[in-house]
């Protein structure tokens, strides 16, 4: 009892503050030292991937686009696990939201702008009904999430895979490529310049972000979700249902996994491809990224816009330096450890609430 | 002397568990501790066993001192404790657990025959009968608590504490274990035993020990003493009753009627209670805690929903609603424990003020929000009932105690519901806290609101109460006007005695 409240929160600041940071300066140096092991200057290589990937025109609108579903999935992630529920399923989700808003642009007869508005809400629906499917199971069964949601990711991939391998393939051209046709270019998103990537979808993306900001900070459902993962006793003490909060919030997550995918799909790829959600692992740069934000949906976008620029620095490294790019997967690897590691020392310093028993209490 | 602890200091931050306590057991002796709750008999038992490290003190085993890092340690010394929450594997048989963390091994694998053998060898000479192969998950209360006392015994202890053993048996079940506690003594084992129903003191214990507050009141021989006496000493002096304005109660408010609630195997947490309270009445609920206290707060206020039984606020039936509904009807309640359900520690102080409340249209419109007003609505609850804090918006567990208790006793009469159940209205804080709690409380009584007061501080229910029940072991064992109430015969009854005439 000796720190007073300003000194503890004084404290705490810092180390928010902190804690992230020294997580990525931890990764960064175990990247140096792998680079000095296999004969590069890390200044040098770090020098050229962050300038690249944040100070050259087509490789920032690069870092951009890639960050716009890393940030979506991220803070996808971040509303259910804040919540107490957690969702690892965002790749499965992205994947099956994804698809559906492909089909619908391909099959639906008119294609206009207004028709990608109808593709997101078709691919957010799907998003959260694949996500509701474990919570049912959570709540019917009491099958864990964390089990289900991911399990779920392996069985999506394949399915959303036959897609492009069969009814879908797009047969133009050499017919070899796994994907489906592109969607007619009147339902795409503006491209601001020929030259590089950079479109609407990175101001969607980061609206929706600010938008999600505002919902768990300043609604109802917001506050009751918060609670619920702080103190589910004290949640239904209130008169909090926890089994609609885990739909809800089941569903909210799994929507914006559904937004992601569209992004990503209406903004750069233009078609649904093999693999395209889990070779890129979308999903689990953001799960990262939210993690290091602490669930912080505003730094979750910070962070994003960080991993991406990490690994297409990589790539750039690979093109210019002649580094294999997977040095920037290792140093991503590095901060996953650190992050992960200090994710485990906050776990441990509170676990369960703690009860007035527990601590000796005076009756 | 077998065990001797001098002079044991416990603190938790501000709060002294043990305060200056020593203890001494003999061979061969059962030695009984009993004490209201908190009174420091589990955090003493605690030490000796080696789960919680003391501030000052001495403990010596043998005479020789002895300094205990973890379980491992007492166990070494030949010490064993039987947890009140039993530490099995449920999916796991019978002798699995028993021979658990000192399994015998077969080279290096664990051999299954040998642990059978070994069960039943220590269920023969202990006349402790059990089914070696049987699932923990498929055997009754009472059998589970044998498979403890034989994993136990099995790690060779000579002394063994029991944690309020009997706190999760039958009657019948009870019986059996005083038995067991009698034949263990038989074959040379030293007991100690914490409880606080005394009854099974007179029936099994050499001699008692008697705590309150975190310090030893007294010492005496089980043959010179009687249940009134102990009772007497556990809950302390008769208190002078606050001169409390007679109020005219009215009509019913609260009517609980023949709720039964089953827990875990044969046993019931609530058997057919029945109760009510009247408009400007607070009812006392006196009893030892787990006695279905807990259980029947949670079957008012929708947390659980009993097996059958009725309820129902102001002539509304709220059998089986939700929480959401209950609230709704007109009940608030200050939770038993602040942090368990009472408060989010990690969310702010305004997050903490507003639950139950956030609906109300001032604080949010179409399910959002208007900050301003639940900053003004959170600091006119927390200045009125004269929380100290800084801000609205720093964290709940920056709070002192007394300052967290009074923020969710504001929350809940701010509800201005015509029912309020206050459990532990002030377990744990200082004595200004607990004096303002206890006002505001008669003030609300004074507004013709029904209150029903739980509290394990009997001084608590003899003070404030209009009318006291008394429950013990899911039942209603006695009933009182404030005038003919005193605690040796509320003492009496919470502990499992009976009135004569």
């Amino acid at each position: 009892m000796a720190d007073t409240i300003q000194e503890i929160r004084k404290k705490k600041a810092i180390q928010n503050v902190l804690s992230p940071v020294i997580a990525i300066l931890g990764g960064l140096i175990l990247g140096a030292i792998i680079m000095l092991a296999v004969g590069t200057n890390p200044i040098y290589a770090y020098a050229q991937m962050f300038g690249k990937s944040f100070f050259t025109p087509y490789y920032l609108a690069q870092t951009l686009v890639r960050s716009a579903p890393i940030m979506l999935a991220g803070v996808a992630a971040a509303v259910a696990w804040r919540a107490g529920y957690i969702n690892l399923g965002m790749q499965g989700q992205m994947c099956v939201g994804g698809l559906c808003a492909t089909l619908v642009a391909l099959y639906f007869p008119v294609k206009t702008p207004l028709t990608t508005v109808l593709c997101f809400i078709v691919g957010m629906a799907a998003g959260a009904i694949w996500a509701l499917i474990p919570t049912f199971f959570d709540y019917k069964f009491n099958a864990s999430l964390i089990i289900t949601t991911l399990m779920l990711n392996y069985a999506t991939n394949y399915i959303t895979d036959y897609f492009v391998a069969y009814p879908i393939k797009d047969t133009a051209g050499d017919g070899m490529a796994l994907q489906s046709p592109q969607i007619a270019e009147a339902m795409r998103f503006f491209r601001f310049s020929k030259k590089n990537a950079m479109n609407v979808s990175v101001f969607l993306a980061i609206a929706m972000v600010i938008l999600v900001y505002f919902i768990l900070k300043k609604t109802r459902f917001g506050y009751e979700s918060k609670i619920t993962g702080l103190n589910r006793n004290f949640a239904s003490y209130g008169g909090i249902k926890s089994s609609k909060m885990m739909f809800m919030t089941m569903a909210f997550s799994g929507a914006l996994c559904g937004f992601a995918a569209c992004i990503e799909i209406f903004g750069a790829r233009y078609r649904y491809v093999n693999a395209m959600f889990s070779s890129t692992s979308y999903a689990w740069t953001g799960l990262m990224a939210m993690l290091i934000a602490k669930y912080n949906p505003i730094l979750t976008l910070v962070y994003s816009i960080f991993l991406a620029g990490l690994s297409i620095g990589g790539q750039a490294l690979q093109r210019t330096v002649g580094l294999p790019m997977q040095i920037s997967d290792i140093i991503q690897c590095c901060i996953t450890l650190f992050v992960s590691v200090k994710i485990i020392i906050d776990f441990k310093h509170k676990q369960a609430p703690e009860t007035l028993a527990a601590k000796g209490g005076k009756a | 002397m077998l065990i001797r602890m001098n002079n044991i200091t416990k603190t938790y931050g501000p709060l002294v568990a043990n305060d200056d306590v020593s203890l001494t057991l003999e061979k061969g002796e059962i030695l009984a501790v009993v004490g209201e709750n908190g009174a420091g008999k589990s955090t003493l038992m605690k030490i000796l066993y080696g789960l919680e490290r003391f501030d000052s003190g001495e403990i010596l085993i043998n005479d020789a001192k002895v300094d205990f890092r973890s379980p491992h340690d007492a166990i070494a010394h030949g010490i064993g404790m039987v947890q009140q929450h039993f530490m099995l594997f449920p999916p796991f048989t019978a002798a699995e657990n028993i021979v658990y963390a000192h399994e015998p091994k077969n080279g290096l694998l664990f051999d299954r025959k040998k642990a059978v053998l070994r069960t039943e060898e220590l269920s023969k000479r202990y006349g402790l009968q059990i089914d070696p192969n049987a699932k923990v998950a498929d055997c009754p209360v009472g059998i589970q608590q044998r498979i403890e006392i034989l994993k136990v015994l099995h790690q060779g202890v000579d002394i063994i504490i029991f944690d309020e053993p009997s706190a999760v048996l039958t009657p019948q079940e009870i019986d059996d274990l005083l038995q067991t506690i009698r034949d263990l003594k038989a074959a040379g084992k030293s007991i100690i035993l914490i409880t606080h129903k005394l009854a099974e003191v007179m029936a099994v214990a050499d001699r008692v020990m008697v705590m309150r507050a975190g310090k030893v009141v007294k010492q005496m021989s089980c043959k010179d003493t009687s249940i009134d006496e102990m009772s007497y000493l556990m809950v302390g002096h008769e208190i002078q009753p606050r001169e409390v304005e007679k109020v005219k109660s009215g009509s019913t408010c609260l009517s609980v009627e023949n709720l039964v609630l089953s827990g875990i195997g044969s046993k019931k947490l609530l058997d057919g209670l029945s109760l009510h309270t009247d408009f400007g009445e607070i009812v006392g609920i006196a009893g030892v805690s787990g006695n279905g206290q807990s259980e029947l707060i949670e079957c008012i206020t929708g947390l659980k929903h009993p097996d059958s039984g009725m309820i129902s606020i102001a002539g509304t039936d709220i059998t089986g609603k939700t929480t959401a509904d209950i609230r709704k009807a007109g009940c608030a309640c200050i939770p038993e424990d602040r942090y368990f359900s009472g408060s989010a520690s990690e969310a702010t102080l305004d997050e903490n003020c507003i639950m139950g409340h956030y609906e109300k249209s001032e604080l949010m419109r179409n399910g959002i929000f208007n900050t301003r007003n639940v900053r003004k609505f959170a600091s006119e609850m927390m200045k009125a009932y004269d929380v100290r804090y800084t801000s609205e918006t720093q964290e709940m567990h920056e709070l002192s105690g007394g300052n967290a208790q009074k923020l969710i006793v504001a929350r809940e009469m701010y509800q201005n519901s015509p029912l309020l159940i206050a459990a532990e209205p002030t377990r744990g804080i200082d004595i200004g806290a607990i004096d303002y709690i206890h006002g505001k409380l008669l003030d609300k009584r004074a507004k013709g609101d029904s209150i029903l007061l739980i509290s394990s501080e009997l001084s608590e229910i003899l003070e404030l109460s209009d009318r006291i029940y008394v429950i013990f072991e899911g039942r209603i064992a006695g009933e009182f006007t404030r005038e003919n109430a005193s605690s040796e015969k509320i003492g009496l009854l919470m502990t499992g005695g009976k009135l004569n005439g």
